[in-house]
């Protein structure tokens, strides 16, 4: 009888070990985040943790209207240019880059790694180094230049590392069969290349504007005077004591996660439309 | 080279379809580096043959078709279509259409798109190209599935696709590379007679690239048979497996044992060769050799008689121990290890069940002396190159 019913066996114990270990994985991940969210509808007691009393909107109100708090919306006013400046030379030279690479020229491997050297670089480290080099130079430090490099160095590597993947598996026989079929170099880049390597660039540009707009280290003494949005967080930090901050983390992540789905719903819209056709 | 480009006579693109699809390598080498991958090629593909490029990996015969199509420039030597020296030209302009292993068809545009990519890049108006390409769709019986991806669509279909984006420039040549080596057995025989009555029905000249015999054999007006970098015999397909003048091409094409030995005698046109075992082979010949002069002969796999016995005392036999025997259906191939070679009989399935030898017995296999074929070269290679053997 006992043969006659067979057993698929119980989940082993390492199965739930993992699961454990993935939930608190997952509440570490967006704890903190759900916590902030919940603490930015702080109501006038100003209270900084739990619990959450008299729901209100007035933390964001202060944030866009300052009275105590820094200037989050000039931060703002530049982070997000900044962060699409970022994202567009980043796709832009990396998609250049990484056709440059496809065909094997003298010090290719010399140059990939120079390039990619500077992401073992400290971030502090390097933001020094540029403040150093630009006073050398006697250019002021802002974060349309100095700022801008600063994060290049950072989002690059990041962008031509996605990009040597993407090409990597772009069989060179679809611009043969272009130029077979009387596409001319151009044509071939326009009709054919770009839009099969299009989901690449969109996960180029969304790592050019994510480490930009989130970027700390890199930006410290670069961007001079007028701070990015995280070095307005930090030193809210350090002054202001109610929970605009948490407003402000609330704002900017929606912000993220906006870019973000943006994004990934043109992947999958175009992925859908390659599959099933339109 | 100059020169010759200068008093050519002016191109007409007026009606391509109308030129010659002759095409003439003339001394054509490609270099990678300092390995050749071809050297000194010498062909005439008549216009409007079914021409198969056959050989094993790495043996050159893509190389050659990219040169033709233009993906790849020869480093030395020159390529005629028609009567135009087409090195340097872009592929449009030669005339050429290529299919590529993979297809390579565009991920991103529907079937219908993909057709029409052609009258895309010649800025043909959307409405007319979309109708031209459905026509050709129409062609390959896929109208129905225009509106789809390449993705979609099976194996056979993407080709059926690949087909009609070449077909649609109105090539004078179409070249083909390893057109069915990603379909199954049965799409496979399918196509390939598709195939076949395509280019009947176009009239030009397709080039073929594979490295499977029957496949060649059963497409081709002409086969070129290629070893490494060079062409060994460009035939009709008949004569190519009758005849073949290599040991080489006889080992390759299958179907053919390669005896070795040197000239015991002659008379007339018929000679004696005595193989390094002692076995005596007869033969006919044009023109004798010298006696001692060491001569290669093949032996047709199916012409081949057994019979058990240790001894070939006979003229035209060879003794030796069954290896292996596998059944065929219609025949039965049995493998006969003999003193320093492997020696291969087909025999049909009724023969060999009257008189049935198994693995470890010791026979004799024997020939007419009308079936026997002289090589040109002296086989070097004897008892080697199993790995060569081609069909059955």
């Amino acid at each position: 009888m006992a043969a006659s019913n067979p057993s698929y066996g119980p989940r082993p114990w390492t199965f739930y070990v993992l699961a454990l270990l993935f939930t608190l994985f997952v509440i570490f991940l967006y704890g903190p985040m759900i916590a902030v969210l919940v603490l930015s509808f702080q109501g006038p007691s100003a209270s900084l943790v739990f619990p959450l009393r008299d729901p209100s909107l007035m933390w964001f109100d202060e944030l866009f209207n300052p009275r105590r708090t820094g200037d989050v919306v000039g931060a703002f006013n530049r982070s997000l240019p900044l962060a699409v400046i970022v994202m567009f030379l980043t796709v832009l030279i990396s998609v250049t880059a990484g056709f440059a690479f496809r065909r094997r020229f003298k010090g290719a491997t010399a140059l990939f790694y120079t390039a990619i050297a500077s992401l073992i670089v400290p971030g502090l480290v390097l933001s020094i180094g540029t403040l150093v080099t630009f006073r050398y130079l006697g250019w002021s430090a802002t974060w349309y230049t100095s700022g801008l490099g600063a994060h290049l160095s950072w989002a690059l590597p990041f962008g031509l590392l996605i990009m040597f993947a993407v090409l990597g598996r772009l069989s060179p026989s679809y611009e043969e069969a272009a130029y077979d079929l009387g596409a001319s170099k151009w044509q071939t880049v326009k009709e054919v290349v770009v839009p099969i390597v299009f989901p690449g660039m969109i996960a180029v540009a969304l790592f050019g504007f994510t480490l930009s707009y989130d970027e700390f280290p890199r930006s410290w003494l670069t961007v001079g005077s007028k701070n990015t949005l995280p070095l307005e967080i930090w030193t809210m930090t350090t002054n202001v004591t109610s929970p605009a901050l948490y407003a402000l983390g609330t704002v900017t992540t929606i912000i993220s996660f906006l870019v973000i789905a943006l994004a990934l719903s043109s992947i999958i819209l175009i992925q859908r439309k390659r599959s099933r056709g339109k | 080279m100059n020169a010759m480009t200068t008093t050519a006579a002016p191109v007409s693109n007026a009606h391509p379809h109308q030129e010659s699809g002759e095409i003439r390598l003339v001394g054509v080498t490609k270099q990678f580096g300092s390995s050749y991958a071809v050297q000194n090629i010498n062909l005439t593909i008549p216009h409007g043959s079914y021409c198969c490029l056959l050989g094993p990996s790495g043996c050159g015969k893509t190389t050659i078709l990219r040169m033709i199509a233009g993906h790849e420039t020869p480093t030395s030597g020159e390529i005629y279509i028609g009567d135009d020296m087409v090195v340097g030209k872009p592929p449009v302009e030669r005339g050429t259409a290529m299919m590529f292993q993979s297809y390579a068809l565009f991920p991103h545009l529907s079937i219908l798109d993909n057709v029409a990519f052609y009258l895309k890049m010649r800025k043909v108006g959307k409405d007319e190209r979309r109708r031209r390409a459905l026509e050709m769709l129409t062609r390959v019986q896929l109208d129905h599935l225009k509106d789809r991806m390449p993705a979609q669509l099976s194996g056979g279909q993407q080709q059926r696709v690949a087909l009609a984006r070449s077909l649609i420039t109105n090539p004078k040549v179409l070249l083909l590379d390893e057109p069915l080596s990603a379909l199954d057995e049965f799409l496979r025989l399918k196509m390939r007679g598709e195939l076949k009555s395509l280019q009947d029905e176009l009239g030009i000249t397709f080039v073929h690239v594979t490295h499977t015999q029957p496949e060649a054999i059963a497409l081709a007006d002409m086969v070129v048979v290629m070893d490494t970098g060079r062409i060994d015999q460009a035939d009709t397909a008949n004569v190519i497996f009758n005849k073949p003048t290599t040991p080489y091409v006889a080992r390759f094409m299958g179907g053919q044992n390669v005896l070795s030995g040197t000239v015991e005698s002659s008379s007339g046109d018929l000679i004696r060769l005595k193989s390094a075992d002692g076995a005596i082979f007869e033969t006919k010949i044009d023109s004798a050799p010298a006696t001692g002069t060491p001569l290669s002969l093949s032996v047709r796999r199916d012409h081949v008689a057994l019979r058990r016995g240790t001894s070939a005392e006979e003229v035209n036999s060879i003794a030796g121990t069954v290896e292996a025997t596998e059944y065929q259906g219609s025949f039965v191939k049995v493998t006969i290890r003999t003193a320093n070679d492997i020696f291969v009989a087909n025999v049909s399935d009724r023969a060999y069940f009257a008189e049935q030898v198994d693995t470890g017995d010791k026979v004799v296999a024997s020939w007419s002396t009308d079936d026997v074929h002289v090589l040109s070269k002296v086989d070097t290679d004897a008892g080697g190159d199993s790995h060569l053997e081609g069909g059955h």
